[in-house]
């Protein structure tokens, strides 16, 4: 799949992914690379301009083991911002598909 | 030195140059991480690989960085700091966003030196007439003002007109950005 065209999505799964609970960073990333072939290393700078822009924000956790968790929790901001990146993402995955449909017409 | 010590050394003396409360805070995601595959059983090897190369990490982590400082203060060197950051991203972005940027800046550039000129000159008139009568009194007063008038007219036209091209320029970092992010895996 084109590079380009993934990085733009990423950033509502990791949105859409926050909304169920706070997450940590390390299952964002893990959980995105899971489905995505992108560097997990990437997912990071990615939370960390949504966190600036204001859609997340964080705060550290303990855990059982080992050092406090990053959490990230979805704001209000950040639930408006998703839907709309959701509402443009159908519009045009809509748009694409009326267009192979028609091309592929017998 | 571990895998892991060798790649949070690389990543952090790529970030040198951004303060050292911002760098500990980016650097703790990627120690996090290290961490936490290490808690699932992954050696440091792969979570390394997986992670990908601290480069393309520290150029994303930098681009952010300076289009946020841009923004937060006009300055011109913050901007093409910013500028900068997002070419050395990609060749894409040296012809799609270095060749404008320096292309405008030298626009803005002229004008605003076109501007200062047009209002030394004013000055010059009027003190040369003085001097040498080359222009009677009224005269010179005359052209004097006509020069100092162009001239604040063009500051105040060209400072908007810098001011639109500051908010472009982000607008158009933070869109291509958007679209080049760019880790080839």
């Amino acid at each position: 799949m084109n590079i380009q065209f993934k990085k733009g999505v990423l950033e509502i799964c990791v949105l859409v992914l926050a909304t169920r609970g706070d997450r940590y960073g390390y299952e964002l990333a893990v959980k995105i690379s899971e489905k995505f072939e992108v560097a997990v290393g990437s997912v990071y700078p990615l939370l960390n301009r949504l966190t600036q822009d204001g859609y997340f924000s964080t705060y550290l956790k303990e855990s059982t083991e080992g050092p406090p968790r990053k959490y990230y929790h979805l704001t209000a901001e950040g639930w408006n911002h998703m839907r709309m990146l959701i509402a443009e993402w159908k519009d045009f995955t809509n748009a694409v598909n009326e267009i192979v449909e028609e091309g592929l017409k017998p | 030195m571990t895998i892991r010590d060798q790649y949070m050394n690389e990543l952090e003396g790529l970030l040198m140059k951004v303060p050292e409360q911002v760098r500990k805070e980016w650097l703790y995601d990627y120690y996090i991480h290290f961490q936490q595959a290490h808690e699932n059983g992954q050696t440091e090897e792969e979570a390394a690989r997986e992670l990908g190369d601290p480069r393309l990490i520290a150029g994303e982590l930098l681009l952010g960085y300076r289009v946020d400082q841009a923004e937060s203060n006009n300055s011109f060197s913050k901007l093409s700091r910013a500028v900068f950051a997002t070419v050395s991203l990609g060749l894409f972005n040296i012809i799609f966003i270095l060749g404008p940027y320096l292309a405008l800046a030298a626009v803005l550039l002229a004008l605003w030196a076109v501007a200062v000129a047009v209002g030394l000159a004013g000055v010059g008139i009027v003190i040369e007439s003085l001097w040498n009568g080359t222009f009677n009194i009224a005269q010179a007063l005359t052209l004097g003002l006509i020069s100092c008038s162009i001239t604040i007219l063009l500051i105040i036209g060209l400072n908007a007109l810098t001011k639109a091209f500051f908010k472009m320029t982000l607008k158009y970092l933070k869109f291509n950005t958007r679209i080049v992010r760019g880790n080839q895996k």
